[in-house]
């Protein structure tokens, strides 16, 4: 209404009506939780579901879009036509066939159907308006009681572990509520401090603005609160195209103690000195060596200091400890699967395996890449590359740029952009470039290759090399999500 | 290839597309030999016109308009383009008004936000 028809509106008055229609005429739970990735800004590989879908709709936009709604068969109709009358060139993208030119036979297919009258049929079917998921839902829905502390463990490619804790105060509506968080980074200790203004969507989801101290604020996120409002999880977002973030999970702190992780996501076997910090939330600071329990074949040598919030112990690894994850337990709380033994890293592999870069800088925002060579061992069944393998984290690698060969003389890994220690890849600027031919954008395809000399007492193992493939194109000139960068 | 060292650059070539086909990593631009594991899309990319706006038709950037500021009046006017660039006929009629020749001009072309 607003773009359409010129509707003005007040901020407040908009809300509210986001309210309304995400109260009476939003998804149940389980309808957004496979789109969630979209209210996340997360970039995934989507599977799309129907080849007609795919031919007509996905063409231009993301299937998350397509599935975080639901209609009548009329409204997918009159979906489409407003697609025409906004956008009439999709007719010959996708939405029809092309006729048979004149004199020829008709296509020899047996369903004349157009792809957009298909696409129509299957969202009616898959995507109706009213779902026994959403009826039921709908029937018990609540506000949210969420006010309160709570703890929170995340995670930021390129900079690790996050731990930290949020606090939850009621706002000005029972669905509204203030926030104040503390994060720390593990891996060098430094620290964010945030308040933040959320408002509950449909009794659970969660979308925050928060700003604070740190240079990349405002950020948002967008987190799904469980069944028995007991924990929630999504993804704090930033950056012109949303491209940095922090996976998080907030867990609701009560009276017993709750374990997040520990700094170390592995121990090598046979070190038989390391310090190791395991952080969370009412944790008791009586606490002596011995409750402290890592699993057989790790000894607690002593413990070193222990507060509400922080327990740091020294520890030993038995030299024939075998591969594998052990449990963090502190008295009769546990907190499984939160450390690998192992001895030695078999291979390493890049996250993401394919990256996506924009140029720009000059006129239009970049869209960075963070990558990170992640250690793996190959786990108790001795196999590498089985589903068993241990992820021990992320490593620091050594980063170079290879060329992908798209073509003869092929030069994109001279001018794409730059990748920096940390596994960051910046893209060069937009615009013609007069020192390539054709005077070429700085745009193309490249391998990222990571390279990591493992430490440790084998000298044996050889250097380990992971590659990715980094795909930098081109601005995108309509931002249809621009908070970001309008702020 | 195994038992074959390239010995100029032109061998040199070939041996680097079939390493970039078989190794572990599936590129864009991969379509075959790995039907099963297939290219990956990041979100949003938008591969099968011809070309595609972040990759051409085959999943590469070799095939796409460069620069792509030679061919941003073009997209425009017959509304390719419409999630990634503002189209001339229903939704932005003045979006390149200010730029008559976009290899030279492109920075007077704002991002448009509906």
């Amino acid at each position: 209404m607003v773009r359409l028809n010129g509707l003005s509106l007040a901020p407040d008055d908009a809300r509210q009506i986001v309210k309304y229609l995400s109260n009476h005429h939003g998804l149940a739970p389980e309808e957004a939780r496979p789109a969630f990735y979209e209210a996340e800004h997360r970039v995934v590989n989507e599977n799309v579901p129907d080849e007609t879908v795919r031919s007509t709709c996905t063409l231009c936009h993301g299937l998350g879009r397509i599935i975080s709604q639901r209609r009548t068969g009329e409204e997918w109709r009159l979906l489409t036509n407003l697609h025409i009358g906004m956008f009439p060139f999709v007719s010959t993208q996708g939405f029809y066939r092309y006729s048979p030119a004149p004199g020829l036979p008709d296509l020899p297919e047996t369903d004349h159907q157009e792809p957009v009258d298909r696409a129509v049929q299957y969202f009616s079917k898959t995507y109706p308006l009213v779902t026994p998921e959403w009826q039921s839902w709908r029937a018990g829905m609540h506000s949210p009681k969420l006010e309160g502390r709570w703890l929170v463990s995340g995670y930021r490619p390129g900079k690790g572990r996050v731990f930290g804790e949020t606090t939850i105060t009621a706002g000005q509506a029972e669905d509204e509520f203030k926030t104040a968080c503390s994060l720390v980074y593990i891996k060098d200790g430094s620290t964010e401090a945030r308040t933040g203004r959320a408002i509950v969507y449909g009794g659970y989801s969660w979308r925050e603005r928060l700003e604070g101290s740190a240079k990349d604020d405002p950020v948002r996120q967008s987190l799904m609160l469980s069944r028995d409002w007991t924990a929630m999880d999504g993804r704090m977002f930033w950056g012109a195209y949303d491209e940095f973030g922090i996976d998080v999970v907030l867990r609701r702190i009560g009276r017993e103690p709750l374990i997040s992780g520990a700094d170390l996501p592995a121990l090598r076997s046979g070190a038989s000195s390391t310090r190791l910090a395991i952080y969370g939330a009412n944790l008791p600071v009586d606490i002596k060596a011995s409750e402290v329990d890592l699993g057989a074949g790790i000894t607690v040598n002593s413990l070193v200091s222990a507060t509400g919030d922080k327990i740091v112990v020294d520890v030993g690894v038995d030299s024939k400890a075998p591969n594998g994850l052990h449990a963090i337990s502190l008295r009769n709380h546990v907190r499984p699967d939160a450390i690998a033994v192992f001895d030695k890293i078999d291979y390493i592999k890049i996250s993401p395996g394919t990256g996506l870069a924009r140029i720009g800088g000059a006129k239009y925002p970049k869209d960075y890449q963070q990558f990170e060579a992640i250690a793996y061992n190959r786990g108790p069944d001795g196999e590498v590359e089985t589903s068993d393998d241990l992820n021990l984290g992320a490593v620091d690698a050594q980063w170079s740029i290879e060329e992908f060969p798209s073509g003869l003389n092929d030069d994109d890994k001279d001018f794409v952009g730059s990748i920096d220690e940390h596994g960051l890849f910046t893209p060069a600027i937009e615009g013609p470039n007069p020192k390539r031919r054709n005077s070429r954008n700085n745009s193309g395809d490249v391998w990222i290759v990571a390279a990591l000399r493992p430490g440790g007492s084998s000298k044996s193992e050889s250097v380990l090399i992971a590659r990715a493939y980094l795909l930098v194109t081109f601005p995108l000139y309509v931002r249809w999500d621009p908070s970001t960068l309008l702020r | 290839m195994k038992h074959l060292t390239p010995i100029n650059r032109k061998a040199r070539l070939i041996e680097e597309v079939i390493i970039s086909q078989e190794e572990d990593v599936c590129a864009l631009s991969i379509q075959q030999p790995k039907p099963k594991l297939g290219p990956h899309y990041p979100l949003g990319c938008t591969l099968v016109f011809t070309p595609g706006w972040e990759t051409d038709a085959a999943g590469s950037t070799a095939g796409l308009c460069q620069p792509v500021e030679r061919d941003l009046h073009d997209c425009y006017l017959s509304c390719y383009w419409p999630v990634q660039v503002p189209d001339h006929l229903t939704n932005y009629p003045d979006w390149s008004s200010k730029c008559a020749n976009a290899t030279k001009d492109w920075r007077n072309i704002d991002l448009v936000f509906p």
